[in-house]
């Protein structure tokens, strides 16, 4: 239930606009095409106290490369000006309170429904990821290291997963910098193989934004940049999520 | 970790699996073996099952249909990639279990969610053209943007298509390039039909395109080219 201002997540129905949020706050997001400020999208996007259980968070499985490179982007976070972006089980966690627009929202039964870079929820099988955004520089770095359940060739990730890892970073950055939504494309070109249980850091930057769509780039490689594992660009299409309706 | 006398009776891999989930899988009834289980390795999982949707199940028996007179093959498909096969030894000639496992932590990554919850397809192929087919349920577990099937998870879905058709083209070959271009977004839950055909071989290279089209025809809802490598064993 409410506990302070627009900052609290109300969990308890996702259909329901936060009670007692100021009638002109959704007017204010939706003013200018595209106006949300990328501070006011991510203020939205990193609530606290959620009650949800963020996933992007070491745990037990993480490899010591993967700790010590978070620690080292945490500590950046009190003084460069960067953010760790929190990473729940379903993407209507992320945006609580919001919509796809008319046309695109797909009504069903959504309690079994997980993002897919959270389908594998034991520790170190699956994707182990965190996303670091940088709001002023529109830049993000995911560390990702991938679990035995993402093999492709053995001993190997599968190809797809590091896609979907790109897609992913490509998604909340897009996101947060330009109201990014709909991936529109990707371009992926391989390296080298990324090994099971390593960690791969993915550097994206935002190269511009027009006619509606974001346009980023990506390089995912070991922490020491010696081995590049892949190149990718990707393009998102802008789309103002909209209020749900009050009961 | 519970081999037999697990509370679900399931295949070994299976137990490994995302912890809570609703229902057991139909596919085994008995308790898993202690031993390496190479009838768990080896169950096809490219066929019909309880979770696959009525417009799945149709599909499949339209393509089981044109396997009749030979042209057409449905490619089996299994969870884990044995270690012991000689494609395997060839090309990745370190490539072992995880020490001290009886059986392989490892899954192939489109068979690694629980039945129903995250891919759900069969391959078909066509060697005279070239082509290969897959018919694809995307489930709960590959969500994207609200409602939507994830563009990572349809990526891996054509990166394993275009792989299966350079495979049975050319031979063992990995992923160079893949350029993928989205046009509709696919309601999670859905079953969409990717078409892939080899386009060109030139020496190594491999050049394999394929489109995501929805049962009906009448959507295309992405379309990928890609370029694929043939190993040389001296060299991985």
């Amino acid at each position: 239930m409410l506990r302070r201002g627009f900052q609290v997540a109300g969990r308890l129905s996702q259909h329901r606009v936060l009670p007692g949020v100021p009638q002109v706050l959704p007017r204010l997001i939706l003013t200018s095409t595209f106006g949300s400020s990328t501070d006011s999208l991510v203020s939205r996007f990193c609530l606290e106290k959620t009650g949800l259980k963020d996933y992007a968070l070491p745990n037990a499985s993480w490899c010591p490369d993967m700790l010590s490179l978070y620690h080292e982007l945490q500590e950046k976070t009190k003084t460069d000006g960067w953010v760790k972006l929190p990473s729940f089980k379903s993407n209507r966690d992320h945006i609580q309170g919001l919509k796809l627009p008319l046309g695109l929202a797909v009504p069903s039964d959504e309690r079994d429904w997980r993002i897919f870079t959270r389908c594998i929820q034991v520790e170190g099988q699956g994707y182990e990821y965190v996303i670091f955004f940088h709001p002023s520089k529109k830049k993000s770095i995911c560390l990702f290291q991938p679990g035995p359940y993402l093999e492709g060739a053995p001993g190997f990730a599968h190809g797809g997963s590091l896609a979907a890892m790109m897609d992913e970073t490509f998604s909340k950055t897009a996101y947060l910098a330009g109201q990014g939504l709909l991936t529109v494309s990707l371009s992926i070109r391989f390296k080298h193989l990324i090994p099971v249980g390593s960690l791969a850091v993915l550097n994206v930057d935002v190269e511009k934004i027009e006619d509606q769509k974001v346009y980023m780039s990506c390089i995912a490689q070991s922490r020491d940049q010696q081995t590049v594992y892949a190149k990718c660009s990707g393009v998102f299409l802008q789309l103002q999520l909209e209020n749900e309706s009050p009961q | 970790m519970l081999r037999s006398g697990a509370l679900r009776l399931c295949p070994p891999g299976a137990l490994r699996g995302p912890r809570g989930s609703a229902s057991p899988p139909a596919r085994e009834s008995r308790p898993p073996p202690r031993s390496f289980a190479s009838e768990a390795i080896r169950v096809d999982l490219s066929l019909p099952n309880p979770s696959w949707s009525k417009d799945m199940r149709l599909l499949f028996d339209q393509f089981m249909k044109k396997t009749e007179d030979g042209s057409w093959k449905r490619l089996p498909s299994y969870k884990y990639v044995s270690p012991q096969s000689t494609e395997v030894k060839t090309f990745f000639p370190d490539a072992k279990p995880v020490k001290g496992a009886d059986m392989p932590q490892a899954q192939l990554f489109p068979r690694s969610l629980e039945e129903g919850r995250g891919f759900e397809y069969a391959m078909f192929h066509n060697h005279v053209e070239n082509r290969t087919v897959c018919i694809f349920q995307g489930g709960p577990y590959l969500q994207g943007a609200s409602g939507f099937l994830h563009g990572g998870a349809i990526a891996t879905m054509m990166d394993s298509t275009l792989g299966a058709c350079a495979l049975r083209a050319g031979g063992v070959a990995m992923t160079a390039n893949l350029n993928i271009n989205f046009r509709r977004p696919i309601p999670l839950c859905s079953v969409v039909v990717i078409n892939s055909q080899l386009d060109k071989v030139e020496g190594r290279k491999l050049f394999v395109s394929c489109n995501v089209q929805s049962v009906d025809g009448k959507t295309l809802h992405s379309e990928a080219t890609s370029l694929f490598v043939k190993l040389n064993p001296k060299k991985v």
